[in-house]
């Protein structure tokens, strides 16, 4: 053995072992450095992507609320100009009520109401300003004021009618929201095709049925639909697609905010799709009392003064603006209506001579002042030249 | 822009008369004008259903005589031309009879009124 230790070569091994264990303990802490620098890095980089994605989220939150407050702003405008314009058109039509130009105006109303309803749109979307006050309307009147709003407003028909109104509150959203609906129903469904409207009574409160005889919705489509309908809708103008299809959307953020209902997950009988809207008791009311003048009682239900149509016209009552109302019991003789012969036979001989009474008295007194009538007609030459021309 | 909060135009009516008039046309002068005499038809006894408020209005307004198209409007103040419609259509439907207003007393000829004065003068004066 101790032969070898004066070998020199052994204690070069001796060395070089040495030297490797060294080594190999060296590269193994290397090896735990580096791994634990990759881990920091890992680390750093996880932490990175995370703040990168969150500051990306923040700037899309803070770029969709910006575009919101612009869409609302601008939307506001749009919507107060639309409202003005109805009102000016309002007044053109009673004020050409009676020429050609009425059915020029009419046009331009509806494309102003169309106009108005867009901007509402968008406006609903973005948190905005839904309309004006409205009064209590009843059922029948809000459905019409929907079929207003859209393009094809001749292809809806309404089927039946309710004694219910709709709070001051619901009615502009329902309006808005039917007429998302009526818009889809006419234009996914061909133009000869007729819009079906029936309003019933349940015991949740009442339906709204909105059928088409077009050709309904895919599973895609029931599907997006439904989602926008629901509350796992994204929120604002994005992700609406190009060309934008807001009616869902639209309908969506109403049904939450109101408190109605939309489904339409069921097919009409006509094979295109049927839309339910039902409105809770919540949101109904009596049915408003009109505020046009009421029409004239049936004549049965009117006290009868036989006295003449004088009498007639003092026991009428008067109109809203304080005028008495005309009311006809017995038609003119310049022009006798139907009914006259029946009721000229009818008469007792007391009446009848009465009647002859009046007109002789009449004559008479017209006879003795003729001679001083003559001087004022010469005076004022258009009193008496009522429909002629003076010569 | 104009206000934002505060400034609340009085909205329009809810229903447009172009959803009442349905989107008809408007008649025709001649056959429909603003003196044509309109009243309920006779064989019209029941009512349907179906009319919306304004056309039943028309009906109850009409049903005790005879009143022109004119008055019509006055008493439902539509315009005019919307109660046009109403009445054509309501017409059409056969709920309401129209008749041609009474047609002016002709003007009697000035000079055969000097000839009758003149000969009346000859002879007696």
């Amino acid at each position: 053995m101790t032969e070898y230790l004066g070998n020199p070569l052994v204690w070069a091994l001796l060395v070089a072992l040495v030297a490797a264990a060294a080594l190999v303990v060296r590269q193994r802490k290397a090896v735990r450095a580096l791994r634990q620098e990759t881990q920091g890095l890992r680390d750093h980089y996880a932490e990175l992507e995370n703040d990168y994605g969150k500051s990306v989220q923040a700037a899309q939150e803070r770029a969709e609320d910006e575009t919101k407050t612009v869409l609302k702003s601008a939307m506001r405008t749009l919507q107060g100009l639309a409202a003005e314009q109805q009102l000016v058109l309002s007044r053109l039509q009673s004020k050409y009520g009676d020429s050609a130009i009425l059915q020029d105006l009419l046009e331009i109303d509806h494309t102003n109401s169309q106009f108005g309803r867009r901007a509402q749109s968008i406006a609903v979307l973005c948190d905005g300003w839904l309309g004006g006050r409205r009064d209590t309307a009843s059922v029948y009147d809000v459905v019409r004021s929907a079929q207003g709003r859209i393009r094809h407003f001749r292809r809806v028909e309404i089927l039946s009618q309710v004694d219910f109104g709709i709070t001051s509150r619901a009615v502009e959203p329902v309006a808005l929201a039917l007429a998302e609906l009526l818009d889809n129903a006419t234009s996914y469904s061909s133009p000869d095709t007729v819009v079906e409207i029936n309003i019933r009574t349940v015991p949740k409160g009442i339906c709204v049925v909105v059928d088409d005889a077009g050709v309904g919705m895919s599973d895609e489509e029931r599907a997006r639909a439904e989602k926008l309908l629901s509350s796992e809708r994204a929120s604002g103008v994005a992700g609406l697609g190009n060309p934008p299809q807001f009616g869902f959307a639209v309908i969506g953020v109403l049904c939450e905010r109101f408190g109605f209902e939309v489904s339409v997950d069921s097919s009409s009988p006509y094979g295109g799709v049927r839309a339910v809207v039902l409105l809770p008791h919540e949101l109904l009311t009596a049915m408003p009392e009109k505020k046009a003048p009421a029409p004239a009682v049936r004549a049965a239900a009117v006290p009868v003064t036989d006295g003449g149509p004088e009498a007639a016209a003092l026991a009428a009552a008067p109109t809203a603006d304080g005028l008495p109302r005309r009311r006809r019991k017995r038609p003119m003789a310049i022009v006798p209506g139907n009914a006259s012969a029946p009721r000229a036979a009818g008469r007792s001989d007391s009446e009848q001579a009465q009647i002859m009474g009046a007109f002789q008295r009449g004559t008479q007194s017209g006879r003795a002042t003729q001679p001083e009538a003559g001087d004022q007609t010469s005076s004022t030459p258009g009193a008496s030249s009522e429909g002629h021309e003076d010569s | 822009m104009t206000g934002q909060d505060g400034w609340e135009p009085e909205a329009a009516e809810l229903v447009r008369p172009y959803v009442i008039t349905k989107g008809r046309e408007l008649p025709d002068d001649e056959q429909l004008s603003l003196i044509t005499l309109v009243t309920v038809s006779p064989d019209d006894t029941r009512r349907p259903t179906r009319l919306s408020p304004e056309e039943q209005s028309l009906l109850d307004i009409c049903s005790a005589g005879y009143l022109s198209v004119a008055e019509l409007a006055g008493h439902t103040r539509f315009p005019l031309g919307v109660v046009r419609i109403l009445v054509a259509s309501l017409t059409e439907a056969g709920h309401l009879v129209t008749r041609p207003p009474v047609a002016r007393a002709r003007l009697a000829d000035k000079e055969i009124l000097e000839e009758v004065l003149n000969g009346l003068r000859a002879k007696f004066g």
